[in-house]
């Protein structure tokens, strides 16, 4: 049967690339294993399994050129596009509706793994077979998460090429029987859309550069596990570690993003919330900066080598797990934006396949990999390193394990609930993790290799120790910020910048070349810094307690009356208007201080404003106005978005079924249909002849026992019914009332009642924090990846042969 | 002993220390009536929302109230001083961490569930297409 208008040959074109994808994976695992064994045929092998790799590669990047044509030429008769996108999605979003979906996320992961595979095939020479081989096997897991076929009954993969009708719920319904059903049914004109939250630039960003990063821990694991696979233990480690400094990079990078993004469009303020998905990208970039720096160690010590592979791999296992994590719906009740549903089965198989490889090739091989018995000095650097890289460990750990608590559920039968307060849980576990980590930042650049003179070391930092002490005291009393840990952390993230960048321009002697630690050192303790500052000191101006109790989070909203002005914080606000802009509704509010001569002055203005979706609902997103010191963040935690005809003033409408001489009580007001009056061929003050005629007698009594009344009429001329409504007015107060339909069941009638939009001033509910210090987190945030760039820039030039 | 050693002891004696207390942080899905054998201590509840009965929200008082059913069957009134969530009628499954008192329970955060709101909702679109 042919279907009107369906393009049924792309999808086609979509689901061949997806097998080919698959199957050239499968050879190119295969051959490039063949060729690792080191028999004569190698080079043939070798021709086998670049080609299969490369028709691979080609392949998915076939997949991804199918699925954007088809999402840009709006077929909406597939259930991805139909389910991501729209006819009024503006381009620059339409890349966002890769990561929006199942499909389309793996699509992107399952990317930038065949460029990396790419690139390692050109870079890794004698290490291309063996390393190869777990890329390839790693790209037959991502494939078959796309392949959407049955086996057995058992469903493999979700396609991101099935047509809605092919579903299986849909099969066998007797539309899908329709040649025209594209033509007859309306939903298939357009799309659901993408999510408002998704309609950010923040966010066609952040999800590939994280995904990259995903991507990127990829290659130390293969290394690790090729080395431990063809027992060579040390060499490995000096192609690995340019890689893992590229993988923090990007993924901190990335995560960075997620943090700036939630900052700025989510309604939660503020950039980190220890939510399961943020909690799930953070950790495997907490362990790979640990294996990294034991890479380091092994580099230029030759131990530490056991804890270096153990931390790699387990870096990308972190990975998969969180993958499991968040996509199979394990997380459910402890999420907000975890994935439903999905392929739990097919993710378990893929965590555990690689867990019990790596576990099996890590403690057959634990005895073979070469240690130094000799113990390290206490005043060595990597002895601090060393200690610094299980810090990181614990922390991890930590995070992992608490985020973890449904999975524990699910293992042990159990039904334990989140923590109450988990943010003030995690923060309270994290800050003395981050306190010796700081520290240790401070101090172990200036530590050497073997052995560190005491004396020579307490020189060296005195003036970076002292310095900060004294900065620290004075932030604090000027912030009037004493609890205890804090005060410390302040003091150790001044002292880790101070001392960082004294030692590059001391002892590196300003050098650029080779500043990249020290400068990422310093981002990171300003990262730190920041989030401190900001987190510790916040203040929500917007309280507000004259109704509620105390303790009550509704205390941190104001509501405010459009053209009032009044009293925030040391703010006075004005809400001045709104405007609609395309599908944004803004809301403009000043804010005003007050000078010295009492008289309000002009601050600055804000428009917080709603995303207007019908589909998924509206979203509100805040406005913050950014200053040198601080920043103040401006959110609508209520509007009435509520628009009528420009017409019609006349809003709210509310239903009211009432009986002849009944009363019911409307908007403070008792309201009486006194009589109900039938008459035909009869005239209504025009010469139009009617058929049949209602007439609703309708009284209105107010609270002082005030009253009016009017009548409201229900006409019906050539079969089409026609309304004649009434108003009231009661002082201020006016209404419409609509004689909309008759009961004759119930005896009642139904009359649609209107408020005018003069009877209550508009007003919104907003919420108001000030972030102190919060721009020292972004300035971090950049030093430390700009520091981070300039040190694996150095790495791939060391690295070369 | 070696100093590694050391710290390997010490890292494990950290790890026991975090996995013990998950548990004791962590607090306990319970239902109403439990709820209310201790008035204003903070507990999580897991209830379906009543569509049947009204949801308000007074935006003048930040306040809404609605009506959710725990696994036992139990109904409360439900207050939740704070600004609805988007989408909140379309959720099935609602995690409440808060506290009872006689009135009903007072939330202090709602997390909401709606497996259908991505998927399941179109089939329901359609199906009745195909019956009409």
């Amino acid at each position: 049967m042919e279907y009107i208008g369906e393009h049924s040959f792309i999808g086609n074109i979509g689901q061949a690339f997806i097998s080919i994808a698959f199957v050239a994976a499968i050879l190119a695992a295969f051959c490039f294993y063949k060729a690792s064994k080191n028999t004569s045929d190698q080079s043939d092998w070798r021709k086998v399994a670049r080609a299969s790799f490369i028709i691979h590669g080609i392949s998915v990047i076939g997949i991804v050129a199918t699925l954007f044509i088809m999402i840009y030429n709006h077929y909406f008769e597939y259930q991805y596009v139909w389910q991501h996108s729209s006819r009024d999605l503006p381009a620059r979003y339409m890349l966002s509706c890769f990561w929006e979906g199942q499909e389309g996320s793996f699509l992107l992961w399952t990317f930038w793994n065949v460029l990396l595979g790419g690139i390692l095939i050109r870079r890794a020479h004698k290490w291309e077979f063996s390393v190869m081989s777990i890329v390839s096997v790693i790209q037959v897991f991502l494939s078959s998460m796309l392949l959407g076929i049955y086996v057995f009954g058992v469903k493999i993969g979700s396609s991101p090429f099935i047509l809605i009708r092919n579903l299986e719920e849909n099969i066998g319904l007797p539309w899908t029987e329709m040649v025209d059903y594209l033509q007859k049914i309306p939903q298939f004109m357009d799309g659901r859309g993408l999510n408002p939250l998704l309609q950010n630039y923040w966010m066609v960003i952040h999800p590939p550069v994280l995904f990259l990063g995903f991507a990127l821990t990829m290659i130390p694991f293969t290394y690790a596990i090729a080395a431990l696979w063809k027992k060579q233990y040390a060499q490995w480690v000096k192609e690995a570690l340019p890689w893992a400094f590229t993988g923090v990079l990007v993924l901190g990078t990335g995560i960075l993003m997620g943090g700036a993004w939630a900052y700025e469009s989510l309604s939660f303020g503020g950039f980190w919330a220890w939510d399961p998905v943020e909690n799930s990208s953070l950790v495997p970039w907490i362990t790979l900066i640990a294996s990294a720096h034991l890479m380091l160690i092994f580099k230029a010590r030759k131990s530490a080598l056991r804890a270096t592979f153990a931390l790699t791999i387990l870096t990308f296992l972190l990975i998969l797990y969180s993958t499991y994590l968040t996509r199979s719906g394990v997380l459910g009740d402890t999420s907000v934006h975890a994935f439903a549903g999905g392929l739990p089965d097919q993710l378990l198989i893929y965590l555990l396949t690689f867990v019990l490889v790596s576990a099996y090739l890590f403690i057959s091989r634990y005895k073979h990999i070469p240690t130094i018995e000799k113990d390290e000095e206490t005043s060595s650097r990597e002895f601090w390193m060393f200690i610094g890289a299980m810090v990181l460990f614990i922390s991890a750990f930590q995070i992992t394990w608490f985020t973890s608590l449904p999975v524990i559920n699910k293992v042990l039968g159990t039904h334990m609930a989140p923590p109450i307060d988990a943010i003030a849980l995690y923060n309270s576990w994290q800050t003395p993790f981050a306190l010796i980590i700081v520290v240790l930042i401070g101090v172990s650049q200036f530590l050497s290799y073997k052995k560190t003179d005491i004396k020579k070391l307490g020189k060296q930092l005195s003036f970076s120790i002292i310095s900060s002490a004294f900065l620290a005291m004075l932030l604090a009393y000027s912030l009037d910020m004493w609890h205890l840990l804090y005060v410390v952390l302040l003091w150790a993230t001044i002292f880790a910048a101070i001392a960082n960048f004294d030692y590059w321009r001391r002892i590196l002697q300003g050098k650029l070349r080779i500043a990249g630690p020290s400068i990422a050192h310093m981002g990171f303790a300003f990262v730190v810094m920041g989030a401190l500052l900001s987190n510790a000191n916040k203040q929500v101006i917007s309280m507000n307690d004259s109704f509620i109790s105390k303790d009550f989070p509704s205390n941190e909203n104001l509501l405010l009356e459009k053209g009032d002005t009044v009293a925030m914080g040391d703010y006075y606000v004005h809400y001045k208007y709104d405007t609609l802009k395309g599908i944004n509704m803004n809301y403009h509010v000043e804010y005003f201080e007050k000078n010295e001569a009492g008289q309000l002055e002009f601050q600055f203005s804000l428009d917080p404003f709603i995303q207007l979706n019908e589909i998924m609902g509206n979203v509100a997103e805040p406005a913050t106005e950014h200053f040198l010191l601080y920043d103040v963040y401006t959110h609508l935690t209520y509007a009435d978005v509520d628009e009528h005809d420009s017409n019609d003033p006349y809003h709210h409408e509310s239903l009211i079924n009432i009986n002849q001489g009944d009363s019911v009580i409307y908007d403070k007001h008792f309201l009486y249909l006194d009589s109900l009056m039938v008459s035909t061929k009869n005239d209504l003050s025009s010469q139009t002849a009617l058929d049949v005629m209602l007439i609703a007698k309708i009284r209105m009594k107010n609270m002082l026992g005030e009253e009016s009344a009017t009548q409201a009429v229900y006409a019906v001329k050539n079969n089409t019914a026609q309304y004649f409504p009434g108003f009231l007015i009661d002082g201020e107060l006016k209404y419409k009332f609509v004689f909309s339909d008759v009961n004759t069941e119930a005896g009642s009638i139904q009359i649609k009642a209107f408020e005018h939009i003069d009877n209550e001033k508009p007003f919104i509910v907003l919420k108001a924090i000030i972030f102190p210090y919060i721009n020292l987190l972004w300035i971090g945030m950049v030093l430390m990846a700009v520091g981070t760039l300039i040190a694996v820039i150095q790495l791939f030039k060391k690295s070369k042969p | 002993m070696k100093k590694t050693e050391i710290v390997l002891i010490l890292l494990i004696a950290v790890i026991i220390g975090v996995v013990l207390s998950l548990t004791y942080n962590a607090s306990t899905y319970i239902t109403f009536a439990d709820a209310e054998k201790r008035m204003g201590k903070e507990f999580t509840v897991i209830g379906d929302l009543n569509k049947e009965k009204e949801i308000s929200f007074k935006p003048r008082l930040n306040l809404l109230t609605f009506y959710a059913t725990d696994s036992l069957a139990n109904e409360r009134k439900v207050y939740y001083h704070d600004a609805k969530p988007q989408d909140f009628e379309r959720s099935e499954k609602i995690t409440m961490t808060g506290f009872a008192t006689d009135s009903g329970f007072v939330a202090n955060t709602i997390l909401m569930k709606c497996p259908s709101k991505y998927n399941e909702q179109q089939l329901v679109e359609l199906d009745s297409i195909a019956l009409h």
